[in-house]
């Protein structure tokens, strides 16, 4: 088409054309303002937290607890009379292996999971055939000098897990409910095909015994804190929320006072034991009877055997003994 | 004066009078519910920065689909025709500056550099687009409402006083001296609402067109063309503010706005280098992130960062709050008054309620029923009371600083934090003690404390202690509704 610029008149087609593209615009616009318009301004809800539990049966759904002096041992024969790592853990399933390290200790001083659990536990997930394995926790302390101090960072890694901590811990909305409502989870946690939670047991100033179900705690973000404020109750509505494949108890070294950060090698009692099974009431039970406590003295585990999270009666447990 | 000029002069005072009277109602008081947000909710400025920083288009908002397609009809029109910022320039360059004709030509020629305007658009767009809504800082509506809010209503009677609001004034007041020497300078190179309309006026149905073979080239047109757009030869639509000044200048009648007029042979388009935009484009993403890390509420609470009742969460409201300070304006206690420091660089003009200035009316829900982009959600006053069964809607806690209270430091009776707490039960009780003042008598104190799960933050304690300058029950942002982590006790 030549323009004529002394032509004061457009062609039918030219009037189609540019009439046609600021319909189009028009439009356009519209469309995209009835898209976006009033959609709901409060994000999306929050991932729901998995159950991570497999249905056992027989061997496997026992709490058996294992003595000795090397923890690793004390590990392989927990789960070997459980019916082997391969009940709990499927191949090519990611783990998430969440032991305590919340305090820049050292493995003697009774602080955290011992690193040669933790590291027992990721070789066994790994001869499973499992994916990926992870270790992470939140810790209190600096995470880098936590991890590293504890010896859980090292040990870890040689069994070949993927450590994440610090900076690399992402944090996410999670679906919580209770008095966690509205605080954040570690990613790993959303993404683990199977969890296994390995606390240490320990004496707690507040919560007198800090195990288990206490050990969930370090899978939250800003404002866990606040939950010290009824920490029975606390306790109790994390293990429900959260639901492990495997409860692995380390009382290798129980820190009787001065929990739970201790430092003292005189509050430390050796005690070589280590629990494991599928019923986190019993596991933490029993964990309270290695300080001497009765289980149904503690608000938490009354409170979550009466959710139906687990039974509380330690004579349900088989004492693997010394091997 | 011709009879375009008139019609349009009476738009312009008409539409600049509707929006000094919005705010004078708003900030008289006046209950009556009148479009307050009227200007601020046909903004597609902000409706697109918020869009693109929230992926949402909330409410009322939606009417700035309006001004497009006003736009896709007429051109700018609005800038010429609406726009109170544009009027009030064309005012002060009229009245501040007799020129010759021409002088009048040399400041009505088009200037490249009037393209840094496309910049400012896409930096802050692209801002939005990474988290951080800046538009009002340049928005012609809310740098208005901003500057008068702030700036010219504390100093009318009975006006008060806004900390920082200099700033706004003089930025506001820099803009219309501005006027004197170019005409329009902010509409023509700056104002990235102005853009934004030029770029969809591209495709506008009614243009100028010149007759080329009735054009001599006298460049009459030019002296009185407010968007410096040059109406003859290839004129430039996206500038073009549709004050129609240059048709009855033109002695040849070679000028007309026409329905689809035919396009000159290479319609210019906006001085834009892709290198430069480019850059600016890096600029926008990295200024987010910049912006972040000076710190602000995201991350962690800020105990001065009180917000108005019913505002979203930090991250939310930071992609929807345009600066309008309509909230500021509406606030009967005059309480809310913008961020200085208290929200970070990115917060900076965003809301918040200083409690010894003003305190949050308990069912008072002005400031969220004329917020324009939903950063402050409406409530009503049973909902915001919790009247209605669920927990109220808490902005804070108070707290007592026993070192300045005098029942606590002074053995002196005082309970005026206890008598204005609105909630019920009070959120303020009384511990009842006896206690020996220095000459041996025994007084009778009742000592004030605060119940946390009462108390909703509202600050009319502070604001009515006795306390001197600063208060000995004072409010922190603690315990509001719109963080669930910004909370120190458990219960709801």
């Amino acid at each position: 088409m030549i323009h004529d610029p002394y032509d004061h008149h457009i062609s039918r087609r030219e009037a189609v054309a540019r009439l046609s593209a600021t319909a189009i615009g028009a439009a356009a616009i519209g469309v995209g303002a009835y898209f976006f318009h009033d959609r709901r301004s409060v994000h999306a809800a929050a991932p729901a937290i998995p159950d991570w539990r497999l249905p056992q049966t027989g061997a496997s759904a026992r709490t058996v607890v294992a003595r000795g002096n090397d923890p690793a041992a004390n590990v392989r024969r927990l789960i070997t009379a459980l019916g082997g790592m391969n009940k709990f853990v499927k191949k090519g399933e990611s783990v998430l292996i969440k032991p305590n390290v919340g305090w820049d200790r050292l493995p003697d001083q009774g602080a955290n999971t011992d690193p040669k659990v933790v590291a027992e536990l990721v070789r066994l997930c790994k001869a499973a055939g499992a994916g990926r394995v992870i270790v992470a926790d939140i810790s209190v302390n600096d995470p880098t000098r936590c991890f590293t101090r504890t010896g859980i960072l090292d040990a870890a890694k040689a069994a070949g897990a993927d450590v994440i901590y610090a900076q690399q811990l992402k944090m996410v909305a999670a679906d919580l409910s209770g008095y966690s409502a509205g605080m954040e989870v570690f990613a790993p946690l959303l993404t683990a095909n199977r969890v296994i939670n390995v606390p240490v047991v320990k004496h707690h100033s507040l919560s007198r015994v800090t195990i288990g179900m206490k050990n969930w705690m370090g899978v939250l973000g800003r404002g866990r804190n606040r939950l010290h404020q009824d920490i029975q109750r606390a306790m109790a509505e994390l293990g429900a929320m959260f639901r492990p494949t495997l409860t692995v108890i380390d009382a290798t070294r129980v820190l009787m006072r001065n929990g739970p950060q201790g430092g003292s090698l005189a509050d430390v009692k050796q005690v070589g034991a280590i629990a494991a099974g599928i019923d986190p009431v019993l596991c933490d039970a029993w964990g309270a009877t290695q300080l001497g406590l009765d289980p149904n003295s503690l608000g938490f585990i009354s409170e979550a055997e009466q959710k139906g999270l687990g039974r509380s009666d330690v004579k349900l447990i088989t004492e693997l003994g010394v091997a | 004066m011709t009879w375009t000029r008139s019609i349009r002069i009476l738009y312009q005072t008409s539409f600049l009078a509707l929006f000094l009277w919005l705010l004078s109602r708003l900030a008289a008081g006046d209950t009556r519910a009148f479009p307050y947000s009227l200007f601020h909710h046909t903004d597609p400025l902000s409706a697109v920065g918020v869009v693109l920083g929230s992926g949402t288009l909330p409410g009322a908002l939606i009417w700035s689909v309006a001004l497009i397609v006003l736009c896709f009809l007429f051109g700018r029109a609005f800038c010429g025709w609406i726009c109170p910022l544009g009027t009030l320039q064309q005012f002060f360059s009229w009245i501040l500056s007799p020129r010759t004709r021409r002088e009048s030509l040399l400041i009505n020629r088009y200037r490249t550099w009037y393209a840094i305007k496309y910049y400012v658009l896409a930096a802050l767009l692209i801002g939005s687009l990474a988290g951080s809504l800046q538009t009002g800082l340049l928005d012609p509506l809310s740098l208005s409402a901003r500057g008068l809010a702030s700036g010219f209503w504390p100093i009318l009677p009975g006006g008060r006083p806004v900390p920082g609001g200099w700033l706004a004034a003089l930025f506001f007041l820099a803009i219309l001296v501005s006027s004197r020497f170019i005409p329009r300078l902010f509409c023509r190179a700056l104002c990235p609402l102005g853009a934004l309309l030029g770029c969809f006026s591209r495709l506008a149905l009614f243009r100028i067109h010149c007759r080329r073979d009735a054009c001599t080239g006298c460049v009459k047109c030019t002296f009185a063309c407010q968007g410096g757009d040059e109406p003859l030869g290839d004129h430039r639509v996206g500038e073009c503010h549709v004050c129609l000044n240059c048709i009855p200048a033109c002695p040849e009648n070679a000028l007309s706005y026409r329905f689809l007029p035919p396009l000159p042979a290479q319609p210019p388009i906006p001085d834009i280098s892709r290198r430069r935009m480019i850059g600016t484009a890096i600029g926008g993403i990295v200024l987010a992130p910049i912006l972040r890390a000076a710190g602000g509420g995201r991350s962690a609470a800020h105990s001065h960062l009180i917000r108005p009742p019913g505002s979203l969460g930090e991250n939310d409201f930071l992609t929807r709050c345009v600066k309008c300070s309509l909230c500021q304006q509406s606030c009967p206690t005059g309480a809310i008054h913008p961020a200085i420091a208290q929200a970070g660089v990115e917060g900076f003009w965003t809301p918040v309620i200083i409690p010894r200035r003003g305190f949050c009316e308990f069912a008072c829900t002005r400031c969220g029923e004329v917020c324009p982009t939903g950063a402050i959600t409406q409530l009503t006053a049973v909902r915001k009371t919790g009247y209605d069964g669920r927990p109220p809607v808490r902005i804070g806690t108070a707290f007592i600083h026993p070192g300045r209270c005098l029942p606590w430091a002074m053995n002196t009776p005082c309970i005026v934090c206890e008598e204005v707490c609105p909630t019920d039960p009070k959120a303020l009780w009384f511990e009842e003690v006896d206690v020996v003042d220095r000459k041996g008598r025994t007084v009778h104190l009742q000592r004030p404390r605060v119940d946390p799960l009462r108390c909703v933050g509202c600050g009319i304690c502070e604001n009515k202690c006795p306390v001197g300058e600063e208060a000995a029950i004072r409010v922190t942002s603690v315990g509001e509704t719109r963080d669930p982590l910004n909370k120190m006790i458990l219960a709801p």
